[in-house]
Order: C-alpha cells, then sequence, then structure tokens
C-alpha cells in the first residue's frame, strides 16, 4: 500500500553484500525505506517483524538455503500486496514462468543496471492492486 | 577275352590280353558295322552287360533313346578313314538304364595287309569326376559369391605382401579398382609409419614366427587413394595354397563406430560442461553484479567529468565484457531447448543484419541478404544467434571492409543458410579445429562462435559445414530438416 510521501518499505534479499549495498544506497537515496535479509530464513523473520508487509520484495532466486521458487511462494502467502521482482544470475525460461505463474512481478537477469532497478521498483508498486 | 577273331598264340599276345582283361577301363572291339566283337571285364563292370550279352550286338544299345545315332555314325566314319577319336567325352547308358559319363578313345583296327576291319574301343567311366568338378564348380560359385557380397573387405596377400586379390568392398573402402591393387605392395593401403614399415612386419613374423596381428586383429588406420585416412578393424588369417604362404585381411569399416563414439564422449563431456558452467556462471555473475552495483552506486558520487568517473566506467565495461564471455560460455555449455515456430528466414536474416549494421564498427561491412523459400520451422532466437555469430565471423575475416552474402534457400527437403565472405578464407590446417570450443584465430575472440553455432543448429537436427572453394573467401552453410511444431 503506497505511502503518500512517496517512499516504499522495500525488502532485498541476496546472499551478496555488495549486491544489497548498491540496491539499498541506491533505493535509499531516492527515499524508500530498506531492510536487508541475507537468505531465506532472515527473509522470512523480516517480514515476520514488519509492523507492515513491504510493499516490493527484490528476491534473488538463489539463495544459500534456497535454490527454487518455495520462498517465492511463501513471500506470496505471508505477504499478498507485497510486487516481487525475481533477481536472477541464471535463470532458464522454466525459472522465468513459473515465478510468473506464483505471482511475481518480473523477472530479471543479473548484472543489471541499479538505476533500473529503481525505477522498475516504482512501476512495481505503481502497478500494485490494479 | 571271348569271341575274339584275334586269338592269341604266343607269348606277348598273351600278356596283352591279360593286361586287356585286368583293366578298370572298359576296352571291346567293333566290326566297321558296330557289332561288339570283344568286351573286356571293365567293360562288363562299366556298362552291366556281360561279354555273353553284348557281342555279336550293336554298340547302339549302349547310346540313351534320346542321344541320335547319327552321333556314332559321324564318328564310325572317323574311323573308317583311319583317323582316330581321343578323350571323346560322351554319355552313356548301363543296362540297368543308368546314364553314366564316360571319356573314349577309338582307334581303327587293322588287319595285317592295313586293311580297316573295326575299332577298338577304351572307355572311361568319368561319372565321379564329372560329379565332384561340378560340385566343386558349385562350390567355388558358391564361396565366390560370399566374399564378392561381403561387406567386409577382403584382402589377399603373398608372403611379399603383395596384393594377390581384393574383393569389391575393398574397392569401395579404399576407392582403388581391383586392377589397381592386383601385383601392388598392400602398404599402399596403410597410411605412415606402416606404409614403410609393413614389409618389415611381414619379414618379421617369417622369420620369427611372432603373431602381432594375425589371429589377433586389431584397430589400425586405412589410407584411401584420394589420400583420406580412415579407421579400420583388420584381422588377418594365414593360409598355405598350393605350396604357397598366404595371409587373407579381413577389413571392417569402423568410421560409423568411431564417429559415434567420438560423439558419445562429446555429448557426455558436454552436459558434464553443461553442468558446470551453470554453477561457475551463478558463482561469477552474482558476485560481477555486486561489484558493478557498488562501483556504479560509488561512480555516481564522484564528480561527473572527472578523471576517476571515467575510470570507473571503464571498469564497468570490462565487467560487461567478463559478464558477455560468461553468457557466450553458458550459451556454449548449456543451450536452452529449442522453440520450435514457423518463421520467415529472409525476414529473419533481414533482421539479423540491420542488427550487425547498427554497430558502428560495422558501417564499412556490406550484408547482402538474398533467397526465398517456405515459412521455416525453428526457433527464432537461437537461429538469429547462429547467423549473427556468422556474419560477425565474415566482418572479422574482411577486416570489416568486406562483404557477407547471407542467403536462405530450401532444397531436398532441408533448410539451408549459407553466409559467405570474400576474405582471405581459412588456412586448411585449422579449418578441421574452427568447431572446437576456444579456438579461436582472431586476437580477441572467444573461440565460440562457431562452436556454439553448431551446437545451436544441431539442436535443430541440422549441420553446418565451413568451406574454402579456390574461388576465395569462406563459405558456411547450415542446413536443417524441416521439423514438426
Amino acid at each position: 500500500m503506497a505511502k503518500k510521501s512517496g517512499s516504499l518499505d522495500v525488502l532485498v534479499v541476496d546472499d551478496e553484500l555488495l549486491i544489497r549495498w548498491s540496491l539499498s544506497e541506491t533505493l535509499a537515496a531516492a527515499g524508500h525505506m530498506v531492510t536487508e535479509a541475507v537468505d531465506s530464513r532472515s527473509a522470512l523473520q523480516a517480514l515476520e517483524d514488519a509492523p507492515r508487509p513491504p510493499d516490493v520484495v527484490l528476491l534473488d532466486y538463489r539463495l544459500p538455503d534456497s535454490n527454487d521458487l518455495g520462498l517465492l511462494a511463501a513471500i506470496r502467502r505471508i505477504a499478498p500486496g507485497a510486487q516481487v521482482i525475481m533477481m536472477t544470475a541464471f535463470g532458464t525460461p522454466e525459472i522465468e514462468r513459473g515465478a510468473l505463474e506464483l505471482g511475481a512481478y518480473r523477472v530479471i537477469p543479473k548484472p543489471f543496471e541499479v538505476d533500473e532497478i529503481l525505477s522498475l521498483v516504482l512501476e512495481a508498486h505503481a502497478s500494485a492492486g490494479r | 577275352m571271348v569271341g575274339s577273331p584275334f586269338t592269341p598264340d604266343n607269348g606277348p599276345a598273351r600278356i596283352l590280353a591279360a593286361i586287356v582283361e585286368s583293366s578298370d577301363d572298359a576296352i571291346f572291339a567293333t566290326d566297321p558295322d558296330g557289332i561288339v566283337l570283344t568286351w573286356n571285364r571293365g567293360a562288363a563292370r562299366m556298362y552291366g552287360y556281360s561279354a555273353e550279352e553284348i557281342v555279336g550286338r550293336s554298340v547302339t544299345v549302349l547310346i540313351p533313346e534320346d542321344r541320335a545315332v547319327s552321333e556314332i555314325e559321324a564318328r564310325r566314319q572317323q574311323i573308317k578313314a583311319g583317323d582316330h577319336v581321343e578323350h571323346d567325352e560322351m554319355v552313356r547308358r548301363t543296362k540297368d538304364g543308368r546314364l553314366i559319363h564316360v571319356s573314349v578313345n577309338i582307334s581303327p583296327l587293322r588287319d595285317p595287309d592295313g586293311h580297316i576291319v573295326g575299332a577298338a574301343t577304351i572307355a572311361r567311366d568319368i561319372t565321379e569326376q564329372r560329379r565332384v568338378e561340378r560340385a566343386l564348380r558349385s562350390s567355388e560359385a558358391h564361396w565366390r559369391s560370399i566374399i564378392q557380397s561381403a561387406v567386409d573387405g577382403i584382402v589377399v596377400i603373398n608372403e611379399r605382401g603383395i596384393v594377390e586379390a581384393v574383393n569389391p568392398a575393398v574397392e569401395r573402402l579404399f576407392g582403388y579398382a581391383e586392377a589397381e591393387l592386383v601385383g601392388r605392395n598392400v602398404n599402399v593401403l596403410m597410411p605412415a609409419p606402416y606404409h614403410d614399415e609393413h614389409d618389415a612386419y611381414i619379414a618379421h613374423y617369417l622369420a620369427t614366427g611372432q603373431k602381432k596381428i594375425i589371429g589377433i586383429g586389431r584397430e589400425v588406420t586405412g589410407l584411401r587413394k584420394d589420400r583420406t585416412t580412415f579407421p579400420v578393424h583388420l584381422s588377418v588369417g594365414e593360409m598355405v595354397i598350393e605350396g604357397g604362404r598366404k595371409f587373407t585381411g579381413i577389413l571392417h569399416d569402423l568410421t560409423e563406430r568411431v564417429r559415434m563414439e567420438t560423439r558419445l564422449r562429446e555429448q557426455s563431456a558436454l552436459a558434464k560442461l553443461g553442468e558446470m558452467a551453470a554453477v561457475v556462471a551463478h558463482e561469477v555473475k552474482n558476485p560481477l553484479t555486486g561489484i558493478r552495483g557498488a562501483l556504479q552506486v560509488i561512480g555516481g558520487r564522484l564528480p561527473a567529468g572527472g578523471k576517476d568517473a571515467a575510470v570507473v566506467k571503464e571498469i564497468i565495461g570490462r565487467l560487461d565484457a567478463l559478464n558477455d564471455l560468461m553468457t557466450d560460455m553458458l550459451l556454449f555449455a548449456r543451450p536452452p531447448q529449442p522453440k520450435f515456430a514457423s518463421l520467415d528466414l529472409v525476414a529473419l536474416l533481414r533482421g539479423v543484419a540491420d542488427l550487425v549494421r547498427q554497430d558502428p564498427t560495422m558501417k564499412d561491412l556490406r550484408i547482402e541478404v538474398s533467397g526465398s523459400g517456405p515459412p521455416v520451422v525453428g526457433d527464432a532466437e537461437l537461429l538469429k544467434i547462429v547467423v549473427q555469430n556468422l556474419i560477425l565471423n565474415s566482418a572479422h575475416a574482411t577486416q570489416g571492409k568486406g562483404i557477407a552474402r547471407v542467403s536462405a534457400a530450401f532444397a531436398a527437403g532441408a533448410y539451408q543458410i549459407t553466409v559467405a565472405d570474400n576474405g582471405p578464407g581459412v588456412p586448411s590446417e585449422v579449418r578441421d579445429r574452427l568447431f572446437t570450443p576456444f579456438f579461436t584465430t582472431k586476437a580477441r575472440g572467444t573461440g565460440l562462435g562457431l562452436s556454439t553455432a553448431k551446437r545451436l543448429i544441431e539442436s535443430h537436427g541440422g549441420t553446418i559445414m565451413l568451406d574454402c572453394p579456390p574461388s576465395g573467401g569462406t563459405v558456411v552453410v547450415l542446413q536443417f530438416p524441416v521439423q514438426g511444431v
């Protein structure tokens, strides 16, 4: 649910520190609130701890404790209002199709332009609830 | 002797009579009219008539009914004229009706004044001999047809290694006519070093009796007339015919088997590579994404237009090159399953040409697209990659300043894409390795372009061939069959 200020709550899930850092810096610089998680377990914990579900989740497909679409399904169940953008370094068409079927907003390949992620987050949020 | 007018009255004549009587051959005399005068035991055994039964009767009783009496009449005239009949073969009928083959000599009999008073006939039963000959002939024809029709090559050589016989399979396998091989050293069928060492192999065997291949067989390399080689299984047998020692080589073409084995090995290696590449790609691309992102963030904080910002841009460019390499490797090592759909091949070629033309470094390359054909069933994305790789090769071959002719055709149930350039061509010594992954002739290149093109076209059930015609340049021909959608 969008806030009037335009600031979004974004959950970034990736085990690569530099990816988390660059996404957080870019999103924070644009005025958004970022929570970070390094794996599946901490991602679910973050969802549980948050006072309200995030607007957008940036989710790495492959995590130390997750290498399938199970975490995406769990996030969709716990926070159905959150838009999930899945990031993958090696996405097969099968993975992409599965993610979209589970309700992911977009599957993007790594590497990506961080600035494009920023606009994609806004676009995803804008399309939420339509 | 019975009823003979030449009754012996002295010693030598008696001895002669005894010889005649004991002969296995039929010996009998007839008068000028063919009436039997004498009849020995051999004749009685051979024809079944005793002397008592036949003397005084015409010899025509021995002639089968279906034979013309003129046959014997002609011979009788011959004898009357004083001629001999030698080794004449004929069919006769025995008393019990059996037909026998006989070889006969007939000589005129003369009285002391030299008048012809009859004929002496010596006949030998050659029925068994004929039967054996016929059996041999039929057996030889039998073996000959087996050897002639054998799929495997059969070569017979003598102790000096000289070819004595080959079967048609050898002609087919090696491209020589039989006449070109018989009389030559068998080493013409072998490449170096075996070509030069074969005589020594035989000599060594003949001297020591040590068998290295005889009775064992092994995989060797055959040399065709056109100087190409092929793998072949050779088994050698030894035989002694008419006092001479000969060796029989049986050659089984292994080309297809070796090709299949190579293919299986390649496939298994590629499958392993695919698994590995997926892991490596993730392990490389993930940190690459992190480094790139962090650099973008840091670079964005640097004063715009400064020296450091330019360096950051360079670094990001390098990272992108690394990422492209990973993507290329992944495409080669783990190509996606083709998604077949109907597409317009010429339009696809034009699309790729336009894409290449957009690259500023390709502005001097002329790309000509031509051809026609029915709609093609294929994976558009994969075919685009293949064609793009080939056009880029043409560009590199011509230093970016030549012509790339791209055409589409449909012939003999297969789609065909040809990419030809007017560059210097590929030296023949490296041509075989062009499809080997990571092999490149370029100063900068991953060496994956052609090997990936090969994999992708093979995923369409097709083939890729590269040729450098004498007229110059390089021609790459892709062919792939019609697919069901």
